[in-house]
């Protein structure tokens, strides 16, 4: 820490209309981590020489070998923006004051860590998107961009790699304008289909002339927006330079011999971006690359670029690399984007407190937050734990959103399970230390005001991977996160050594708690399961697991895939079950939901939660439901939340008000454990058609009518012609386009297709995307990396789940010998239970 | 054949004698367990009927009635069932159970507490529709037994309300995971079930949907316990005043009066716990 103390920052923390919270995020390689070293070292961590070369806040071994960012790390840097440029902040600010606080998350790029972007995404207000302009916008752009709308983040975009542009590829000026043209044009497709229309963040598409996009090379460390140029030439054009950015983009021609700005191209008139941005710019790398070092020199002091003597000594890329850097360096140009327009607490707040908070708007808590008051009740959230150096203790990491939090005060740590009134999954505690987290370094500090980010200690042990915490005694939960992919791939593990059991249980607890999505999961069988996103994703579990959290040699079965099951058809009669003692009977029938209602309940929107009427309406609409059957949903299940529905056809049943919660907990078992081989449902509807009682709640309690509800349920489901679903990958490959036929052979040997082949704008490079089932795509990329030399890169996200084709009864088919496979996992009987054991004849 | 013997209501000794002509004769002896229990255990009944007797619990019961049965069409066997076989309890799916196999059957009766509450002094013919009060959890809490309550009140019936007993019964988790693993037995006394019905009282006050026939803090009711035994117990007094009486052990039982006669009264008059509800009695007649 050279430039400034805890003190210091305690202070700005404070002022709370200078901070700035935002995550940088993007697809993997697009180069996120070197530029936010280009942000560290202005702040003055590390020196400004070395940025570039060290990755800062990659701070595992394995990250920097790897050259991969698998963590999110938070870094706290200080900015002071220049009084002039005060002005074009265009939300509330406070005209004295132009230092800033800026807390930075760094993110993972590639799909299997989603995750820590979803964690680092709530805690932040503003996301740098950093997109390649030599790949453009990739899969994991769109779906972290994606999330960030959708948690009301507000988006600037940087340009990366431009040197590899003009190095490299030697693009030509207006070829390389109409790229960077096509990837905004890209983005801001993906920021107009995901907003909300008239959201309360106003427009949030980007655009160069208003300079909420930069461009640059974070590797070389320069970078610019608009403004930067503006400034330059705005006494030579005689323009104030906000008017001037106007000219800088678009079709916006100058004519040298009219002097006059045109809107369209005549002879003598040229494009204002690529006139006066780009040729400057060719112009330095030509000469410093291809001409000798005394023009290169002559062209510097032209530009009045000042280099010290011993930058005057170096060569060739080196020396292009300092002379860019000290004309357009990187770090200003994206703090100044970062301080302009990314919104500060104060401003985003006000209108993510109804996307945040659970119980009502204008309690204590939720005026708290909207206003972004440090003297109100505390409500924090916390996003992820992260390892400190004490094995197996973490730092509990999140965002005061309201209130201070204090070394030592007593608070109520609520995890996702917890109910207001109940005393399920709460703890009152005190917070033993807060801390500041600095990339690889933490700095104690006494309290922390709303608006802030920062770890705690002592609180780890309640919650097992985030929560709530509030002061506040009626507070309810900050809503939980949705994360993008979900744990699809799962292995088995088991200690080497029987001895070591205990050692290994113990490392699992403390793995869950360190990555926001791994679930590790013990089995009835006794087996230890952990569940993750992706191969990657599960490898570095494993090695952690192995490594740091148990610190033991473990053994790992071969993975296996999550599967679901569903139903294809209406039952093909009406199911009735009789309760234990036959004095009740349910009639019931399955049938598949609509096309896109599962995914619309995995995107949430639609909930259990919404209001009824509401609810109601927009399955109506959207999904030809029958009106009376819509306001008559009882439950979503697994969990309460899943994508499978409990609906009441009943007419005038008496008293079936008294059987509901029962039915409900005979759903949610169901729909965890359906009746093919035990995974969960997916994708069906079931329709109580009648229920017959016993006239005294005596005899129809939930001993009795649990398992007849899942009896039934297991019954509807098997007349209704049940079916498995897969999970399949979207499969995005780079590759040239000599290598596409070993891309197309390695996907139809694993029952993948290729539906989109595009050549990437003036490379080339080809993007191929295709659809593969998760199951075949254990070591697709060293399949593919033989078959194609090398040359083809994949990223396998989760896209969505497909009926695996054929009858699961049919011995010989493909779905078949997976419910074998599973059943025989799961130690269960090795045929599906046959319709008699659930269906009661009248 | 086989036979459904009740027991009747207080110890070993309330079988009938053709009852216990069965008990000793029959190939096997059943004991059903869980609907219902005696003052005395399985022990005391074994060295009364100086027979071995296997106990009968819901599972056996509703699920396996193949074993329960087995031989039945050529040997005897008795299943016991504490007060009527067809009392309270419901037995008849067993029964139907049984003609399907073409198995015969004979029931042998008992007092059940169906007849036996006659003892507080409230006329039998006088009884409406009974019901059960079931233990309130915190997300299940029925109340449709007050609604029957409030019809029989109506057209001037008492309300006999079976209390409810859990002898075996699994937790939800418990059942989920297919565990058997079972709560400790609990029966519900007096005290609680009166307390349950004064919360109905107050929620259906606070949606204003009582009528003059409604129950209230201040209806007489009458509490029982352990009927047909030695050490029976009976107390008249108001609702309020019963969410605090204590009247030991199990089973209990509690009645709601309708309309009463004078010598349903005067009956009643005998078990008031204090002279304010004597006074209660008497001002309403």
């Amino acid at each position: 820490m050279v430039n400034f103390t805890v003190d210091q920052i305690r202070g700005i923390m404070d002022k709370k209309k200078n901070i700035r919270n935002m995550s940088v995020i993007a697809h993997v390689d697009h180069g996120k981590s070197t530029l936010t070293d280009s942000l560290v070292s202005k702040a003055g961590i590390i020196a400004s020489s070395r940025a570039g070369e060290t990755r800062f806040t990659d701070t595992r071994k394995d990250e920097q070998e790897r050259c991969i960012t698998i963590k999110s790390t938070a870094i706290s840097l200080y900015y002071e923006l220049d009084p002039a440029d005060m002005q074009y902040i265009k939300q509330d600010y406070d005209q004295e004051n132009n230092a800033f606080l800026i807390n930075l998350i760094d993110s993972p790029g590639h799909v299997d860590f989603s995750s820590e972007v979803t964690a680092a995404l709530r805690v932040t207000d503003g996301a740098l998107v950093v997109v390649d302009c030599v790949s453009g916008v990739c899969v994991q752009t769109e779906t972290v961009l994606r999330q960030a709308i959708s948690e009301r983040i507000r988006p600037v975009l940087l340009m990366n790699k431009m040197d590899l542009a003009l190095l490299t590829l030697q693009l030509e000026e207006e070829d390389l304008y109409q790229t960077f043209q096509r990837i905004i044009e890209n983005v801001n497709v993906i920021v107009g289909t995901y907003a909300e229309d008239e959201g309360p963040m106003g427009d949030i598409a980007v655009d160069p002339k208003i300079g909420t996009v930069g461009f640059g090379s974070g590797l070389h460390g320069w970078a610019f927006t608009l403004k930067d140029f503006a400034k330059l030439y705005s006494s030579k054009f005689k323009m104030p330079e906000e008017k001037l950015m106007k000219r800088l983009w678009g079709d916006q021609f100058y004519h040298a011999g009219e002097k006059k700005w045109l809107k369209e191209q005549r002879d003598g008139a040229l494009r204002g971006f690529t006139q006066y941005i780009l040729k400057p710019i060719y112009q330095i790398f030509n000469t410093a690359m291809k001409k000798t070092k005394e023009e290169t020199l002559a062209l510097v002091d032209k530009l009045g670029i000042k280099l010290t003597s011993e930058d005057r000594e170096l060569q060739d890329k080196p020396l292009l690399k300092t002379i860019m850097r000290k004309w357009l360096p990187a770090g200003d140009a994206m703090l100044q984007m970062i301080v302009i327009h990314l919104p500060s607490p104060v401003t985003a707040q006000k209108y993510r407190m109804e996307l945040l908070y659970e119980g009502p708007h204008d309690d204590p808590c939720g005026v708290g937050i909207k206003t972004c008051d440090p003297k109100g009740e505390v409500m924090m959230y916390i996003s992820k734990m992260v390892p400190t150096s004490d094995k197996g203790r973490f730092y509990a990491f999140g965002r005061v959103f309201s209130g201070t939090v204090q070394t030592g005060q007593k608070v109520r740590i609520m995890g996702p399970n917890y109910t207001p009134g109940k005393k399920e999954d709460l703890y009152e505690k005190s917070i033993q230390r807060t801390i500041l987290m600095m990339g690889r370094y933490t700095e104690a500090i006494e309290d922390v005001p709303c608006g802030n980010i920062c770890g705690l200690v002592g609180v780890d042990q309640y919650l097992v991977k985030g929560g709530t915490i509030s002061t506040y005694k009626e507070a309810h939960n900050m809503k939980v996160m949705k994360f993008s992919v979900s744990p699809v791939v799962r292995v088995a593990v088991e200690c080497k050594d029987p001895q070591h059991l205990p050692k290994l249980v113990e490392g699992l607890k403390r793995l869950a708690k360190s990555d926001p999505m791994v679930q590790c999961i013990i089995e009835e069988s006794g087996e230890h399961i952990i569940a993750g996103a992706g191969e990657l994703h599960l490898e570095i579990c494993l090695k952690d697991l192995e490594e740091d959290h148990a610190g033991i040699p473990i053994k790992v079965s071969d993975p296996v895939v999550s599967y679901r099951e569903t139903v294809s058809e209406e039952s093909s009669i009406c199911c009735l079950s009789k309760s234990p003692n036959k004095h009740n009977r349910i009639f019931m029938k399955a049938a598949p939901l609509p096309d896109g209602l599962a995914e619309a309940i995995d995107k949430g929107d639609i909930t259990p939660r919404q209001d009824l009427k509401e609810r109601g309406r927009y399955l109506v609409d959207n999904f030809d439901f029958d009106a009376t059957e819509a306001r008559k949903i009882w439950c979503f299940g697994p969990e309460g939340t899943g994508p499978n529905l409990l609906i009441d056809c009943t007419k005038a049943v008496q008293y079936l008000n008294e059987i509901k919660d029962s039915v409900v907990a005979g759903f949610q078992w169901a729909s965890k454990e359906g009746v093919l081989c035990e995974e969960n449902m997916r994708g069906a509807r079931f329709n109580i058609q009648d229920v017959t009682l016993h006239a005294d709640a005596i005899h129809r309690g939930g001993g009795q009518i649990i398992p007849t509800a899942r009896r039934v349920l297991y019954a509807s489901m098997l007349t209704a012609a049940p079916r498995m679903l897969e999970p399949i990958y979207l499969v995005e490959i780079m590759c040239p386009e000599t290598v596409q036929g070993g891309i197309y052979g390695c996907l139809t040997r694993r029952r993948g297709h290729v539906f989109d082949n595009q050549q990437i704008g003036g490379t080339p490079q080809f993007a191929v995307k295709a659809y593969l089932p998760v199951n075949e795509s254990f070591g697709f990329t060293a399949d593919l990396r033989s078959h194609t030399g090398g040359q083809a890169f994949p990223q396998c996200v989760f896209d969505h789940w497909q009926i695996l084709p054929g009858d699961p009864f049919t011995e010989g088919s493909k779905p078949y010998e997976v419910v074998q496979g599973i059943r025989k996992r799961k130690g269960l009987r090795d045929t599906i239970p046959p319709l008699e054991n659930y269906m009661d004849k009248l | 054949m086989f036979y459904l013997v009740g027991l009747g209501l207080g110890d070993a000794k309330d079988i009938t004698v053709k009852g216990l002509e069965v008990v000793k004769r029959a190939k096997r002896v059943y004991l059903e367990a869980y609907t219902s229990i005696l003052t005395v255990g399985k022990e005391a009944l074994e060295k009364y009927y100086g027979r071995e007797i296997i106990l009968a619990d819901r599972d056996m019961v509703e699920q396996s009635s193949d074993e329960l049965m087995a031989d039945s069409d050529t040997e005897d066997v008795a299943f016991l069932v504490v007060g009527d076989p067809l009392g309270a309890t419901t037995h008849t799916d067993l029964i139907l159970r049984a003609v399907e196999k073409g198995i015969q059957y004979r029931i042998i009766h008992n007092a059940s507490i169906m007849n036996a509450i006659g003892c507080c002094g409230l006329q039998l013919y006088n009884f409406g529709e009974a019901v059960s009060i079931v233990f309130w959890t915190d997300d299940w809490r029925p109340d449709s037994f007050y609604d029957k309550i409030a019809v029989n009140r109506e057209r001037g019936m008492h309300t006999l309300c079976l209390l409810d007993i859990k002898m075996k019964e699994q937790s939800i988790e418990n059942l989920m995971k297919g565990r058997k693993i079972y709560e400790p037995p609990r029966f519900m006394p007096v005290s609680l079930a009166a307390e349950q019905l004064l919360k109905i009282v107050e929620k259906k006050a606070a949606e204003e949907k009582t009528d003059k026939n409604a129950l209230a803090a201040d209806t007489v009711c009458v509490g029982l316990a352990r009927v047909g035994a030695e050490d029976q117990k009976i107390v008249a007094g108001t609702l309020k005043q019963l969410t605090s009486v204590n009247l030991g052990g199990p089973l209990h039982s509690l009645v709601i009066p309708g309309h009463m006669h004078p010598l349903e009264m005067d009956m009643l008059r005998l078990f008031a716990l204090d002279d304010s509800v004597k006074e209660l009695l008497t001002s309403s007649q």
